[in-house]
């Protein structure tokens, strides 16, 4: 039903993507701020702290919409080199940012009016920055068919995609 | 006294002058007749111009500069969003509005580069399609009307004085202006991709 | 007269934020609306509008 009704279809995705300029642009803004190249003369824990909020209203909307575009297409999305990496970055991503919070709060108050923050947040924050390129990129090639199951021949590039019935036919 | 009411006056002249030209140019039917001239430009763009053959030839490159265009709109958003907020009063309240809106312009202006020159490409592979889709020109009137808003007329103003100094509703609905207009911009943008 | 509140800059900016708002509100609006349409076209339940396609 989400796939063949009117516009239900393209009104998930338009949401699931228009959100990416509340979620990714507040969580690139903190990133951005680590590395001094916004608001370099604001605080940057109180930049990390206030756009905590808006930043995780935004990723709670692309988790729903992005849950229901999955349940709508399950086996396009699941069966998707491209979705897996994707699922794979993101777990990725989590366990940065749940550094990259650990470490601020260990740092806390020692550099927060430096222009740029210490070397480790620093690499905190453009791991980040690749690691969510990388999401959207992702996210991006799902619905191209370069590597659907008819189309591989490669075997590892089969297992990755999980083509069941064609490694069954090796 | 004209002379002397339009020195003082250059920016609402400005933006009469560009009002009254739109007014003129749907009055006389000036774009009905400039449209069809246009798609010999969309054509090559598709089939002669080297970017267009890029993205047509290789799938994988198209998605990859889509890919950077949906980046840089996401960027674009976060700098709208955290000055355009804290200009109504939502967020970041506690730091002053002019080290915001300083602070932010840079990083906007650089990514609507980097979002300009990757939609250029992105149109550029199905440019034969997007000359017929009216949203596709709703997108382009509502990118320029931002971006001539945004660097004619809000950045002015605000880099003008003290925020406290300018009328409060004025702050609000230029704030609000600003989001609505580049909400738009984004969301046009992924509908063009739908039709 | 530019040291008063309402100089140049803050009509200009009132003004073209005013424009742009209504232009946009009414875009969607309409937008909003022919959407509607095509929903109660597609399935004749949604009868927000007169649509004489709809029995």
């Amino acid at each position: 039903m989400l796939v063949s009704g009117y516009y239900s279809w393209n009104w998930l995705e338009a949401t699931h993507v228009l959100t990416l300029m509340i979620s990714i642009g507040s969580l690139f803004i903190i990133d951005f701020r680590m590395l001094g190249w916004v608001l370099p003369d604001v605080s940057a824990t109180a930049i990390a702290d206030r756009l905590h909020k808006p930043m995780i209203i935004g990723f709670v909307i692309m988790f729903i919409t992005g849950i229901l575009l999955v349940y709508a297409k399950p086996v396009e999305n699941v069966q998707s080199l491209w979705f897996r990496i994707k699922m794979i970055l993101l777990v990725m991503a989590f366990i940065n940012a749940w550094v990259f919070n650990s470490r601020m709060k260990a740092a806390d108050g020692t550099w927060d009016s430096a222009r740029v923050a210490p070397k480790g947040l620093r690499t905190g924050a453009i791991i980040s920055l690749c690691l969510w390129c990388g999401v959207i990129a992702m996210g991006r090639f799902i619905p191209y068919d370069w590597v659907d199951c008819p189309k591989v021949s490669n075997t590892a590039l089969l297992w990755a995609s999980g083509c069941v019935e064609q490694l069954n036919a090796l | 006294m004209l002379s002397n009411l339009l020195s003082n006056y250059r920016t609402v002249a400005g933006l009469a002058f560009v009002v009254l030209a739109v007014v003129l140019v749907e009055f006389f039917e000036v774009r009905a007749s400039i449209y069809p001239s246009l798609l010999p430009f969309f054509e090559w763009l598709k089939y002669s111009s080297w970017i267009g053959y890029l993205g047509i030839t290789y799938g994988s490159v198209y998605a990859t500069i889509q890919a950077g265009h949906l980046i840089s709109m996401a960027i674009i958003g976060g700098t709208v969003l955290v000055t355009d907020l804290r200009l109504l009063g939502v967020l970041l309240k506690d730091i002053p509005s002019e080290t915001i809106t300083k602070g932010t312009h840079q990083c906007f202006k650089y990514s609507l580069m980097v979002a300009i020159a990757t939609g250029i490409f992105c149109a550029a592979g199905v440019a034969d399609k997007v000359y017929y889709m009216p949203v596709f020109w709703i997108k382009m009137l509502a990118l320029l009307t931002g971006s001539g808003f945004m660097f004619f007329i809000k950045q002015p103003l605000l880099n003008s004085r003290p925020h406290h100094e300018i009328d409060p509703w004025t702050l609000r609905i230029l704030a609000a202006a600003s989001i609505f207009i580049w909400f738009t911009v984004a969301a046009t943008g992924r509908w063009i991709g739908f039709s | 007269m530019n040291d008063s509140k309402w100089d140049d800059r803050t009509i200009a900016a009132a003004s073209s934020s005013v424009i742009i708002l209504g232009a946009l509100l009414y875009y969607w609006v309409g937008e909003g609306q022919s959407m509607l349409e095509l929903l109660e076209l597609a399935y004749g339940s949604v009868k927000f509008f007169n649509n004489p396609l709809v029995f």
